[in-house]
């Protein structure tokens, strides 16, 4: 392992993270709240710490990165901009201990939107900013990590769309990151930007669309208010959150050859076809059960609170306009396969993806065709490319993980006391990303009741679904650790 | 596809099962009670229409049966079986709909156990008799039961033996099929004769002995008691049974191996090991949930309990002595989980099997090598022996279709106003062949309280089930139809 490597990116990770507090101070500052003296402490302690790292990785070399540091970096990643993100929630005294500290920092940035607060609109602004924000950087952590980095180690059928990122099939990692990072930052600044005028113009707050906006381009999900974007109660404004939600959750890699004037590539794309095709006849299916069992009496009214809360669950945000566990049965359970389901790749929404979906479904069906067949040979082409036997094994295995650490997940939460309920659709929506869950983890409830125990194991699942899994469990293995 | 040739073997197998409506006529007869009535209209029936069967076909040699007619027989044969089974139940008016007849006969065939029965005891012995010994022609599989009977079918057997045996390969102990399949049915024969005689032996009468064995050696669930073994408190009984559904759920080539002298047959299996160490945490972690929540005052009874539901959930019998629906959430979940993993392949047992997931963690594991070794030959291995690269696919396959058709159950049976527990657990109990769910549908409530639209979706998860989804889902595609 290479210690000084691994160390000095740590070093630039902290010292992104403690910088990024300077915005959620000038709230602080602005507002005269005390919050500012929380903040200017994490921001000294995670600047040593970030120069003591400094120090530590001084003559890096970053020529011998193997596959086990990038694994190593990226998992130590969250964790680290989770344990400094925690500081200021810690030190102002907004939660009791600091697992819950932990907790709210771990579901910003692993994008999960899942909260420690009861009350929520008694906190200063600062630390309502810095819940947002944590969303927002871990949002653009996703996109590089995704399209960037997780390409070049190859885990999960991350294969099947490697051509995909523009120019980069042949160039090593460094080099890549850094163009890849800058041309979808781009595009997701400017998605950011746009929601925030749209948001505003519609008569919210700057303070509120800024946090919007960030939680809903991240698909995080953590509101500055109580009862989330049901607070409004506005058509307006679930009808744009809805619509960037579901833009969120579609792979960056498209929207920024859009931008260069490809006008046609989400129509062309086969994963985008399948999200939407998904959220379509889950919108549907969700406005038919609403309006027969008399939750909504006009169609328009049961579209726009289905369709909320269906993108906001497909793409893991976890915004609600509505208190879903007083809907049908049926929209309980699309919603708990929503979770598994989630985005696209390339988002910044979590689940197993379209993609492996769609590539899973292939897989049945050309298996069910050689079963007629036995002496056949039946190629699963996704994206018009011919899954090599490495690509299908590396899907499968994904999937037979994800639900293994469900499994495991949600014994583990009920075997700590939580209920049946709260137990699996809470280890679905960590492992997801998505954030709230059923029983006593509902829309309208919060993780502050959950023991404390349990909450280390959803950080855990939060970590490992927005790793997609392998980077966290390889480092569980020996080897990785070896010089 | 062999129009006639498939005609004339579905009249053979339709002309079994009506046939075998015997045994239950002998009881009602017996007993003077109505049910006789309605046996002898079955089977005139059954008979009947076997008869129009036979004749396009009757000139027809079975060499030319091919792999197209396999599926096609077995899918056929399986829904002709309910069909006919239900008859009796109709025609006697012990279901009020005739979707509650074919429940209660696709059940007993595909060897699930669940009823639409609120009073059992109320029904005459005939009838009871009857939906046991479906059971146990469904157990070892109604072809295989042909089979051994007829052995001018063995000529293209393998093409029909394949579509039914459960497991990811189909296991010849002979390399004749009617052989084969003789040795199965006498193994499966003897066990029984040995339950029934301990059961007897014991205090039980010959009814309840008889029917209990067969619901046991079946992993079938079906008890002529409201209370099922619970209704005994009988240690003796429980322990009996315990050690005949646990052995029931084992590969039955084990058995023949071990009857053929090989005494270490069980100990070197690698299947029967892990099914061994699943068994025993299982009762581990559900003895101390127990105790710890205080279900039970004593090690004793919460090991007892644990051990008896245990066995029966993961053997996919279903048969019941203590009602888990009261059972803390770990311990539900844990049943649940069973209720997927199932048996051992070439057992009676339903579910996904020991071996596939034997298999899928080999998988996952040597995915782990390949990512941190990109370079290295990997091979999955199973008792020493490397396991086909094609297999390994299938399994994976399986197991995403098999949850594929898990959620869209759910899905389904939500929509069709079930809550979502009762729905997910009766989908678990009914796909995996089980019996006895959660919610609504929980060890001491029957099926009968759900709409009929449910009940034929039910039937529809256990028939997949049986017949390890392939074999039915092929009667949907065209392709197989074609000549």
């Amino acid at each position: 392992m290479n210690a000084r490597l691994i160390s000095k990116v740590m070093a630039v990770l902290t010292g992104i993270v403690s910088a990024a507090m300077i915005w959620p101070l000038l709230w602080a500052l602005h507002d005269g709240t005390a919050d500012a003296q929380a903040f200017v402490i994490s921001m000294v302690l995670g600047l040593t710490l970030s120069g003591l790292l400094l120090f530590a990785g001084r003559n890096a070399d970053f020529k011998k990165v193997r596959i086990q540091d990038a694994f190593v970096v990226v998992s130590l990643s969250w964790v680290v901009a989770s344990v400094i993100g925690a500081l200021p929630y810690y030190l102002h005294g907004m939660v009791p201990t600091y697992t819950d500290a932990f907790y709210e920092a771990m579901s910003g940035f692993t994008t999960t939107g899942g909260s420690v607060l009861v009350d929520i609109e008694v906190h200063p602004r600062g630390l309502l900013f810095w819940r947002a924000l944590t969303h927002w950087i871990g949002g653009m952590g996703i996109i590089v990590l995704s399209l960037a980095i997780l390409p070049f180690i190859g885990v999960g059928g991350i294969h099947l769309y490697k051509a995909e990122v523009p120019g980069f099939a042949v160039e090593k990692l460094t080099p890549r990151l850094h163009r890849t990072a800058l041309r979808l930052w781009g595009v997701y600044i400017l998605l950011t930007a746009a929601q925030v005028v749209l948001l505003h113009l519609g008569g919210m707050s700057l303070f509120e669309s800024l946090a919007h906006s960030f939680s809903t381009i991240a698909t995080g999900g953590l509101s500055p208010l109580n009862r989330s974007i049901a607070h409004y109660n506005s058509a307006y404004f679930d009808w744009v959150i809805t619509f960037f939600m579901f833009i969120s959750g579609i792979n960056f890699v498209l929207h920024y050859r859009f931008l260069l004037g490809n006008f046609g590539i989400h129509g062309r794309d086969e994963e985008c076809r399948v999200y939407s095709g998904i959220v379509l006849f889950s919108i549907v299916t969700t406005a038919v059960v609403l309006l027969r069992s008399g939750v909504y009496s006009t169609v328009s009214d049961a579209l726009r609170y289905g369709a909320f809360q269906v993108v906001s669950v497909i793409t893991s945000t976890g915004f609600f306009t509505a208190d879903y566990e007083q809907w049908p049965a049926y929209t309980h359970f699309l919603f708990i396969l929503l979770m598994f389901l989630g985005g696209s790749t390339g988002s910044t929404a979590g689940g197993l993806k379209a993609l492996r979906v769609l590539a899973l479904a292939r897989l049945v069906r050309a298996e069910t065709v050689s079963s007629l067949h036995p002496r056949g040979v039946f190629p699963v082409r996704v994206r018009g490319r011919i899954a090599t036997s490495e690509a299908r094994a590396s899907i499968t295995t994904f999937f037979v993980l994800y639900m293994a650490i469900f499994a495991l997940g949600a014994a583990v939460l009920a075997a700590l006391g939580l209920d049946f309920i709260t137990a699996v659709s809470g280890s679905a929506s960590a492992l997801g990303n998505t954030g709230p869950g059923f029983g006593a983890i509902g829309p309208t409830d919060n993780f502050s009741a959950i023991p404390m125990a349990a909450k280390w194991v959803l950080c855990l699942l939060m970590l490992m679904g927005r790793l997609e899994l392998y980077t966290v469990l390889l480092i569980a293995r020996p080897s990785v650790w070896k010089g | 596809m062999h129009f006639r040739l498939v005609s004339k073997v579905l009249s053979l197998l339709s002309a079994t099962v009506s046939l075998s409506m015997v045994w239950p006529l002998f009881w009602a007869l017996r007993d003077g009670t109505g049910d006789a009535h309605a046996f002898v209209v079955s089977m005139v029936f059954g008979l009947t229409f076997s008869g129009l069967l036979f004749v396009p076909g009757w000139r027809e040699p079975y060499k030319d049966l091919g792999v197209k007619d396999g599926y096609i027989v077995v899918g056929l044969t399986w829904l002709i079986a309910s069909t006919i089974g239900a008859l009796p139940y109709y025609l006697h008016g012990c279901t009020s709909s005739f979707a509650g007849a074919f429940f209660e006969a696709a059940s007993g065939f595909t060897t699930t156990g669940a009823t639409v029965l609120a009073d059992i005891e109320a029904c005459p012995r005939g009838i009871l008799f009857w939906r046991s010994l479906t059971h146990w022609l469904g157990g070892m599989g109604i072809i295989v039961f042909t089979l051994a009977l007829l052995p001018f079918l063995g000529v293209r057997g393998m093409e029909l033996y394949r579509a039914e045996v459960p497991g990811p390969v189909a296991e010849k102990v002979t390399p004749r099929i009617h052989q084969t399949a003789l040795y199965l049915w006498g193994i499966y024969t003897m066990l029984t004769l040995s339950e029934s005689v301990f059961l007897m032996f014991g205090g039980m009468n010959f009814f309840e002995a008889v029917t209990h064995s067969f619901g046991t050696i079946a992993t079938g669930g079906f008890s002529p008691l409201n209370k099922s073994i619970g209704q005994y408190g009988s240690l003796y009984f429980e322990t009996v049974i315990t050690l005949f559904m646990f052995l029931s759920g084992a590969n039955f080539a084990l058995h023949y191996r071990f009857l053929r002298g090989d005494a270490r047959a069980f100990a070197r299996d690698e299947e029967f090991r892990t099914y061994v160490w699943i068994v025993l945490a299982s009762v581990g972690v559900i003895t101390v949930d127990l105790l710890l929540r205080g279900n039970y005052g004593s090690l004793w009874q919460a090991l007892r309990h644990s051990g008896f539901q245990v066995v029966s959930v993961m053997t996919t019998t279903g048969y019941i002595t203590a009602d888990f629906e009261y059972w803390p959430a770990l311990s539900q979940w844990i049943l649940l989980l069973l209720m997927v993993v199932g048996g051992c392949a070439g057992s009676t047992g339903g579910g996904v099997k020991v071996l596939r997931f034997l298999l899928l963690s080999r998988h996952s594991r040597a995915e782990f090598k390949r990512i941190l070794h990109p370079r290295m030959i990997l091979h999955v291995r199973v008792g020493g022996k490397i396991v086909d690269d094609a297999v390994v696919g299938s399994v994976a396959t399986f197991f995403v279709l098999y949850m594929t058709i898990f959620a869209a159950g759910v899905l389904t049976l939500t929509a069709l106003g079930l809550d979502v527990l009762s729905a997910l657990s009766g989908a678990a109990a009914t796909l995996g062949n089980v019996g006895p769910a959660l919610g609504v549908l929980g060890p001491m409530d029957n099926f009968g309280v759900v709409s009929e639209g449910a009940l034929w979706v039910f039937s529809a998860l256990m028939l997949l089930g049986r017949l390890e989804l392939y074999t039915l889902l092929l009667l949907l595609v065209p392709g197989t139809w074609r000549k």
